[in-house]
């Protein structure tokens, strides 16, 4: 059954259109992100669904249940803010007790549930603090305590982890995440952050400009970028590329010819983008003819791993390369092999994925 | 090695003095233009209320104007006894405290319900418009405003009585009459004041965060609970703000409209503290009795402030300091 059904969903602010008529359905117990750049429509989209923002056009569906015109109240969705959006007079009790007291729940009722979601949420000794007095974790948490008690049908998620710092964002991640399993609502998350869109999505949705670029699961879609934008956006750090002409045997990037393991089939002279994941990219030793040349730039060491910049031909390439506890053996680096079974290939002109090798 | 350390603790502090002062005198030397502006403001205040103090004195003395502050002998608190012993004084501070009260209680909630019913105004023109007119009021002067309410309240051609007259009510001489003074200079009051006095309170309720109303709306909220439950409980500790600075005026009712509008035969109970020293200090020359009911109305604030600042602290953890 459908969770959440979005059927030519448009958004308009006047003459102005933000959302372009988006197709989108999430399963029921299913996990979605929508994930895209500042101003790609997915926080209107969010609210649209919320209610909070009214529907210009197309349908919008929740457990079947037509919902254009329906108060947020009864829609029967809970919604987690950016800003977590807790009441500043109300201690953590009372906050998360807001919507329970408004829909009227006996007290004892209330409390019962109070005390069961704090536990889970580590927040019972939190209880008679007021959002002021918690670290932005726990305010978090609260948050989500919120939108709990209220046992609703749908989870809505407004880039609910974007005021923590990295660290704690990390933890909480994983806490919603052991949280939607135990709990198995339906949930649409948004955020801009791909990281959070990877670990946490059953599906990801991309959004480009008020329009849905690519839906899938996080590996599908990392494996198989439908464009350029998808490429660029999923993987940290992102999909090189680099632009081409095909060959008969491969790729020509400036100078340097990378050859392809399958047929180019009419092919040669397109103009291409080809796209080289950093992780795909593995340093090359002594004379080898498979070898690329590479000019190197910057070494950034992460710990185990480094980021190197180098010059290939005329393009940039960012590659990841162990470090063994050292760098220095990093810096006489001067080829890579870049494996063409699995180089992606994108049309230059349109953006779109090529599916020569397919 | 003990030694040492004693020592080393005993330098700490004169170290630490040393680089405060050094520290200030960086802040000063880099934030001076800062300095500079709030001088107005300062020299302001030092020559029309901390200069003026050095006349207190003269409440504590027989004064003269021949011969001058210095040279009049003090007696004590002759004119504090004198004060307390004078009916016209008492009835004064209790009129005071009396419209006080009843603007405390009617003319402070006033511009609050006021900025709560604006905020609830969706239609743009209609909030502008009906602002300017609420704001109009206050940029009137008392003198024209006091002329509008002895016109108002006419028993000839006033508005009031000829609405009376429409039910058969007989014209009421209502500015003579001691019974009416209160609410009339209360009502004044308000209708001068509350709007304007409402900007601060709508533009408290703008600082919101309006997260809050729009997870009280999914919530399930109506637009009543959230006026209850969010937006008051948000501009409350401007309500208490408001409110302690209120307190600490409560022995200053709005001495020109009283003057304006009050007449011997509404002494008995438009009398107040001010008009009272006005009269005694300036119409009969008794400076020094004028100077000692100003200090005891001084200190009376004083007290009130620091009590409500204290309570406002311990039960709201809001405070003017």
């Amino acid at each position: 059954m459908s969770g959440v059904n979005l059927k030519k969903i448009v958004k308009a602010y006047g003459a102005v259109q933000v959302v372009h008529g988006i197709d989108l359905n999430v399963a029921e117990k299913e996990f979605v992100v929508l994930v895209g750049p500042s101003g790609c429509g997915k926080s209107t989209t969010l609210r649209m669904i919320a209610g909070l923002e009214e529907i210009t056009g197309g349908d919008l569906t929740i457990h079947g249940k037509r919902m254009n015109r329906v108060a947020p109240k009864d829609r029967d969705v809970a919604m987690v803010f950016q800003n977590y959006a807790l009441y500043p007079h109300l201690n953590v009790a009372d906050n998360m007790a807001f919507g329970l007291r408004i829909r009227k729940m006996p007290k004892d009722q209330i409390k019962t549930t109070i005390s069961d979601v704090a536990e889970v949420l580590g927040l019972t000794e939190y209880l008679e603090r007021r959002p002021a007095d918690l670290s932005g974790g726990q305010r978090q948490r609260v948050a989500m305590g919120r939108a709990i008690v209220r046992h609703p049908k749908v989870f809505l998620f407004d880039e609910p982890l974007s005021n923590l710092d990295a660290k704690l964002r990390t933890q909480m991640r994983a806490e919603i995440k052991r949280l939607h399993n135990r709990l198995g609502v339906t949930s649409v998350y948004v955020t801009h952050d791909q990281v959070e869109a990877m670990t946490l999505a059953d599906r990801i949705v991309v959004m480009n400009n008020g329009a849905i670029e690519q839906i899938g699961t996080p590996m599908e879609l990392f494996n198989n970028p439908a464009n350029v934008f998808v490429a660029s956006f999923l993987g940290s750090p992102p999909m090189n590329q680099v632009k081409g002409t095909l060959t008969e045997t491969g790729a020509k990037i400036g100078d340097i010819e990378l050859k392809l393991p399958y047929p180019i089939n009419g092919n040669a002279g397109r103009d291409v983008v080809v796209g080289i994941r950093p992780e795909h990219v593995t340093l090359a030793e002594g004379p080898q003819t498979t070898a690329m040349p590479i000019s190197l730039d910057l070494v950034e060491p992460l710990g185990s791993e480094a980021l190197l910049h180098a010059r290939f031909g005329e393009a940039t390439l960012v590659f990841k390369a162990e470090t063994q506890g050292d760098i220095e053996h990093l810096s006489g680096v001067t080829q890579v092999h870049v494996p063409g079974d699995l180089v992606k290939l994108f049309d230059a002109e349109t953006g779109r994925a090529l599916q020569l090798g397919a | 090695m003990r030694e040492e350390n004693t020592t080393a603790e005993a330098d700490q502090p004169l170290q630490s003095e040393d680089s405060r002062w050094v520290r200030l005198f960086d802040h000063f030397k880099r934030e001076w233009q800062i300095y500079a502006m709030l001088l107005p403001t300062l020299i302001w205040f030092l020559v029309f209320l901390y200069k003026p103090m050095y006349g207190l004195q003269i409440a504590f003395k027989d004064y003269s104007i021949f011969r001058g502050v210095s040279g009049s002998p003090w007696i004590g608190l002759e004119h504090f006894q004198t004060l307390f012993s004078n009916d016209q004084f008492l009835r004064a501070i209790k009129n005071t405290i009396q419209i006080s009260a009843l603007n405390l209680l009617f003319g402070f909630p006033a511009p609050i319900i006021l900025a709560l019913m604006f905020n609830e105004v969706l239609n743009a023109t209609y909030k502008r418009t009906a602002q300017t007119i609420v704001y109009l009021p206050h940029f009137i002067s008392s003198v024209i405003i006091a002329g509008i309410v002895i016109t108002a309240f006419s028993p000839t051609a006033g508005i009031i009585n000829t609405v009376l007259g429409w039910f058969g009510i007989d014209s009421i001489y209502f500015l003579t009459q001691p019974e009416w003074f209160r609410p009339i200079f209360v009502g004044t009051g308000i209708w001068q004041e509350a709007g304007f006095g409402s900007i601060v309170f709508l533009a408290a309720i703008a600082g919101v965060n309006p997260s809050l109303y729009e997870s009280a709306v999914v919530d399930g909220a109506n637009r009543w609970q959230m006026m209850w439950k969010i937006t008051i409980p948000s501009i409350l500790p401007t309500i208490l703000i408001m409110l302690i600075i209120r307190i600490g005026n409560i022995m200053e009712v709005s001495f020109e409209l009283v003057i304006l509008l009050y007449q011997p035969a509404t002494y008995e109970t438009a009398d107040v503290v001010n008009t009272w020293i006005y009269r005694q200090g300036l119409q009969s020359g008794q400076y020094d009795l004028a100077a000692a009911a100003g200090l005891f109305n001084a200190l009376v604030a004083f007290v009130l402030v620091m009590t409500a600042n204290t309570l406002s602290r311990r039960y709201s953890r809001t405070s003017l300091w």
